[in-house]
C-alpha cells in the first residue's frame, strides 16, 4: 500500500480549463517535452557532425544507427551489456550491502566511528580508476577486479550517506520509543534504521552513477570484454560509429537503470521515504 | 507520586559549563495536573527530561514513588512538541499506536480492543488508515496522545504539546486533554511559556525563574472549578501576577519609571 503523497497531485487537482482552451495531461506533456528535447539533441549532432565538424569525427545520427542495428541484432552489444551489467551488479549490491552495515555501525558505535573514521576519510579519495592497477595485481584481468572495483566506489559513498542517516535519525523518535518501552535494539532496528532510509537511498542512486562511470575505465584497461572494453577496441581500430554506438548505450542503460532503482524506491521503500513537516 | 528535591543540572560542553537548573525542588502528587511556566530557556524541558529519565541530575534527587530516576521507564511517557518528529512517519495511524502495544509485550489478542479505545478517545478512529504526513497538526498531537496513553503510563510528560497549533485547536485540545485526565485520572506535568493556557489547564502552576540558576520561584494553586470560565475575575488576577513573577527585573524596573 503506497499511501506517501503524490508530489504531482497539486497538477492533476488544477482546475478545469474551458472546452476551447488548450490542455493537456501533465504526463503527455512531459512526455512531449522529453521528446523536443531529444529532438533538439538529435538536430544538434546532425549539425555538428555535418556541418562544424566532420563525419569522421562525428558521425550523424543516422549513420551511429546504421551501424548499431547489426550490432543489435548479432546480439553482441547485448553480451557486452549484460556483461558489464552483472559487474556493476555484483559490486553495487555488494558494496551497497557493506556500506550500510558498516555505515549504521558507525553511526551507532562512536568508539568505532571515532577509531575507523579517519581511515576511511583518507581512503575515500581513491577513486576506483586509481585502484585498477593495483586491482589487477590482486586480482588479475577476470571478472574478481571488477567486482572490487565497483564495490570499492560504492562502499565508501553508501558508508558515508548511512552515518549521516543514522546520527540524524530524530532524538524525540528515538526518546519516545524508549519510554513507550522499546529496548535499545528495538530502538537501534525500529526507528533509527528505518529513520535513515532516505539518506541510504540517496547514497546508493550516487553510488550507482558512480558505477557506472567506474566500470567504464575498469573495462577499457583492463578487461577483454564488456561496454568499456567495446569502447577500447573501437577506438584501436579508429571506428568512431561504434564508439558512438558504446556512448549512445551508456547513456541509455544508465538512464533505465536509475528509473528502475527509482520504481523500486517508490514501491518497496515509499512509506520510509516522507518526511513529516512540522505542523 | 513524582518527585525533585534540591535538584541542579549543569550542562558540560567545550564552549564552558552552563548552570541550567539550581535547587529546583517539586512534589507532585499523584493525578495532578502540574503546569511547568517559565521563560524561553529557563530549563523547563530540561527538568521534564530529568523526570522522564532522559536527563541525569547534577544535584539533588529525582524520584518517582520514592525510587530514583535513572532512566526512561513506561511509567512515564514524554510528549513532544513535534509530533512530526516523534512519531513515525512509515507507519499509519493505527500502526503508531500498535508499535507502542508492540514494544511494551502487551498480548496479542489485546491489541485491537486497546487500538479502538484509544483511537476512539482522541477521536481518530476514522483516521486510522493514514500516515503522520497526512494528519493534521492536532491529529498528530492526538495521535501521539493515544499513542501513549495506549501503553497505560501512570505520568504523562508534556513538552508545549500544543505550543505549534493554532488558537482554536488549541483550546479545542485543553478540552480533549483535560476530559482524558479527568476519566484516566493519569498524573500530568505539562510544560508551557502561555499563561493562559496554564491557568486554564492546571491544579498547580511551578513558575520558574529565568537561567542560569533557574528555580521554581513560585507554586501557584488554582483552586479554581473546571470547566474554567476565563472571564472570572480570578484568573485575570492569577494572569496578572505570574505576568510580574516572569518580566524581567530589568523591564519592571523601566516600566515603574514610566509610572511615576
Ligand atoms: N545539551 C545541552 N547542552 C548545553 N546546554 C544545554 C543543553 N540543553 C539545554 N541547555 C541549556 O539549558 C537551558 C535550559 O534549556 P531548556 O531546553 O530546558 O529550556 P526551556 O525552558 O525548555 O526553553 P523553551 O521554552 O525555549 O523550550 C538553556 O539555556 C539551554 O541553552
Ligand atoms: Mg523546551
Amino acid at each position: 500500500m503506497v499511501n506517501v503523497p503524490d508530489s504531482r497531485a497539486p497538477f492533476s487537482a488544477a482546475p478545469l480549463r474551458g472546452k476551447h482552451t488548450w490542455t493537456m495531461s501533465p504526463v503527455s506533456r512531459s512526455v512531449l517535452l522529453a521528446g523536443a528535447s531529444i529532438l533538439i539533441a538529435f538536430v544538434a549532432w546532425q549539425f555538428l557532425s555535418t556541418v562544424l565538424f566532420n563525419p569522421f569525427l562525428i558521425p550523424p545520427p543516422l549513420e551511429v544507427f546504421r551501424t548499431a542495428i547489426p550490432m543489435v541484432a548479432s546480439g553482441e552489444i547485448l553480451a557486452d551489456v549484460s556483461i558489464s551489467m552483472v559487474r556493476v551488479l555484483v559490486g553495487f549490491v555488494t558494496g551497497s550491502l557493506a556500506g550500510i552495515i558498516i555505515g549504521v555501525l558507525l553511526g551507532r558505535i562512536r568508539l568505532l566511528h571515532d577509531v575507523l573514521d579517519p581511515i576511511i576519510e583518507l581512503l575515500r579519495y581513491l577513486s576506483p580508476t586509481a585502484m585498477i592497477p593495483i586491482a589487477v595485481i590482486w586480482f588479475g584481468i577476470g571478472e574478481l577486479s571488477k567486482y572490487f572495483l565497483i564495490f570499492w566506489g560504492t562502499f565508501f559513498i553508501v558508508l558515508i550517506n548511512t552515518t549521516a542517516g543514522v546520527w540524524r535519525a530524530p532524538i524525540a523518535r528515538q526518546r519516545a520509543a524508549e519510554c513507550l518501552g522499546a529496548n535499545r535494539f528495538q530502538i537501534f532496528m525500529l526507528i533509527v534504521v528505518p529513520s535513515s532510509v532516505p539518506y541510504i537511498v540517496t547514497g546508493m542512486r550516487v553510488a550507482m552513477a558512480s558505477s557506472f562511470m567506474s566500470i567504464i575505465p575498469a573495462e577499457i584497461l583492463a578487461a577483454d570484454s564488456g561496454i568499456g572494453y567495446l569502447l577500447q577496441k573501437s577506438s584501436m581500430l579508429l571506428q568512431t560509429n561504434r564508439i558512438f554506438v558504446a556512448l549512445l548505450t551508456i547513456c541509455v542503460l544508465g538512464f533505465i537503470v536509475d528509473r528502475i532503482f527509482r520504481i523500486f524506491v517508490d514501491k518497496v521503500l515509499a512509506r520510509y521515504m516522507s518526511f513529516v513537516s512540522q505542523t | 507520586m513524582l518527585r525533585v528535591t534540591d535538584v541542579c543540572k549543569v550542562f558540560e560542553s567545550a564552549r564552558g559549563t552552563y548552570f541550567a537548573l539550581d535547587g529546583v525542588s517539586l512534589t507532585i502528587r499523584d493525578g495532578e495536573f502540574v503546569c511547568l511556566l517559565g521563560p524561553s530557556g529557563c530549563g523547563k524541558s530540561t527538568l521534564l527530561n530529568i523526570l522522564a529519565g532522559f536527563e541525569s541530575v547534577s544535584g539533588g534527587t529525582a524520584t518517582f514513588n520514592n525510587t530514583a530516576i535513572t532512566r526512561a521507564d513506561r511509567e512515564r511517557v514524554m510528549l513532544f512538541q513535534d509530533a512530526g518528529s516523534a512519531l513515525l512517519p512509515w507507519l499509519s495511524t493505527e500502526e503508531n499506536v500498535r508499535f507502542g502495544l508492540r514494544v511494551r509485550k502487551v498480548p496479542k489478542v489485546d491489541w485491537p480492543a486497546t487500538i479502538d479505545k484509544y483511537l476512539r478517545m482522541v477521536s481518530l478512529d476514522s483516521h486510522r488508515a493514514k500516515f503522520p504526513a497526512e494528519l493534521s497538526g492536532g491529529m498528530r498531537q492526538r495521535l501521539q496522545i493515544a499513542r501513549a496513553l495506549a501503553v497505560e503510563p501512570k505520568v504523562l510528560l508534556m513538552d508545549e504539546p500544543f505550543a505549534a497549533l493554532d488558537a482554536l485547536t488549541r483550546r479545542h485540545m485543553h478540552t480533549v486533554l483535560l476530559d482524558i485526565w479527568r476519566r484516566t485520572g493519569k498524573t500530568i506535568v505539562f510544560v508551557t511559556h502561555d499563561i493562559a493556557e496554564a491557568i486554564s489547564l492546571a491544579d498547580r502552576i511551578a513558575v520558574m525563574s529565568t537561567g542560569p540558576r533557574s528555580t521554581i520561584t513560585r507554586l501557584i494553586d488554582i483552586g479554581l472549578q473546571r470547566p474554567r470560565d476565563m472571564t472570572n475575575p480570578k484568573v485575570a488576577q492569577l494572569f496578572n501576577e505570574i505576568e510580574s513573577l516572569l518580566t524581567p527585573d530589568v523591564l519592571r524596573s523601566s516600566e515603574r519609571l514610566e509610572v511615576h
